[in-house]
């Protein structure tokens, strides 16, 4: 019922989106020293998410329909472009993952912030607030 | 959740693997007057799984450092040859003080991610409380 729900919806793919950032981030930094290692990142969510849901494009509304491209959920991360690399052929800047694992933890804070708020909204809608 | 834990996995990699070089770091600068020791160096990799890379990171096999060790001039020492040098070492302290630092570094910045991705699971957890 609550995946119906447009703000539950946006919510949910914000924190998975983080999610998956977070993991990649991660990723980043434990290969912050290995040889040959180009960094990975996803797209910020508002471009991914308007590209996915934008009113002017057909959007796919059963698995099979429009070669099955509704069903992408995952974010798919892209390497690094115009990053410096080490001699080493390391393009991963501990800096920029710092910076970017704080934009990671935000956006996932504000994401379960608008699911609890709204939760809080649905549950004074019952009655039971 | 299953990004959280692939996270706190590949985080702990790093870890377990920069520990390990800080290891060998310290037996370089614990060895690094015993006449004939040639300083061990270790690489990274990315592991693998089967053929598929999980992004974890593992450390490569112990090599040892092929440089020429160093000749020191002793004429008493039980090792010195008839011109009476012996070889050393072949640690230079100041790389592995700085090799310790980076991977100290590194080790701090796979903790804090560790902590953010234990951090954002249990902010997670949360919603199920009241």
């Amino acid at each position: 019922m609550f995946e119906n729900l447009d703000i539950f919806r946006m919510s949910h793919a914000m924190a998975t989106h983080a999610g998956n950032r977070q993991a990649l981030v991660a990723q980043n930094m434990a290969n912050a020293d290995t040889p040959g290692y180009a960094a990975r990142d996803l797209s910020p969510f508002q471009e991914v998410y308007r590209s996915d849901d934008a009113p002017h494009l057909p959007r796919a509304t059963r698995p099979g329909h429009l070669f099955g491209q509704g069903q992408t959920a995952a974010f798919e991360p892209h390497l690094v472009s115009g990053a410096q690399s080490d001699p080493n052929g390391n393009s991963v800047s501990i800096e920029t993952e710092m910076l970017r694992a704080v934009d990671v933890k935000r956006q996932h804070d504000r994401a379960i912030a608008i699911y609890r708020s709204s939760l809080t909204v649905l549950r004074t809608a019952l009655g039971r607030g | 959740m299953n990004d959280f834990s692939n996270a706190l996995s590949v985080s702990a990699s790093g870890l377990k693997a920069q520990a390990q070089r800080l290891s060998h770091v310290s037996e370089n600068i614990a060895n690094a007057d015993t006449p004939g020791y040639r300083r061990k160096v270790v690489a990274f990799e990315t592991e693998l799984h089967g053929l598929r890379a999980t992004g974890e990171v593992a450390t490569g096999p112990v090599r040892l450092d092929r440089s020429d060790l160093s000749r020191i001039y002793e004429p008493g020492h039980p090792l010195a040859d008839a011109t009476g040098h012996y070889e050393g070492s072949n640690v230079d302290l100041m790389i592995e003080i700085a090799d310790a630092r980076e991977a100290q570094r590194s080790y701090e910045a796979n903790l804090k991610m560790f902590d953010q991705a234990r951090q954002m699971s249990s902010r997670l957890m949360e919603l199920l409380r009241r």
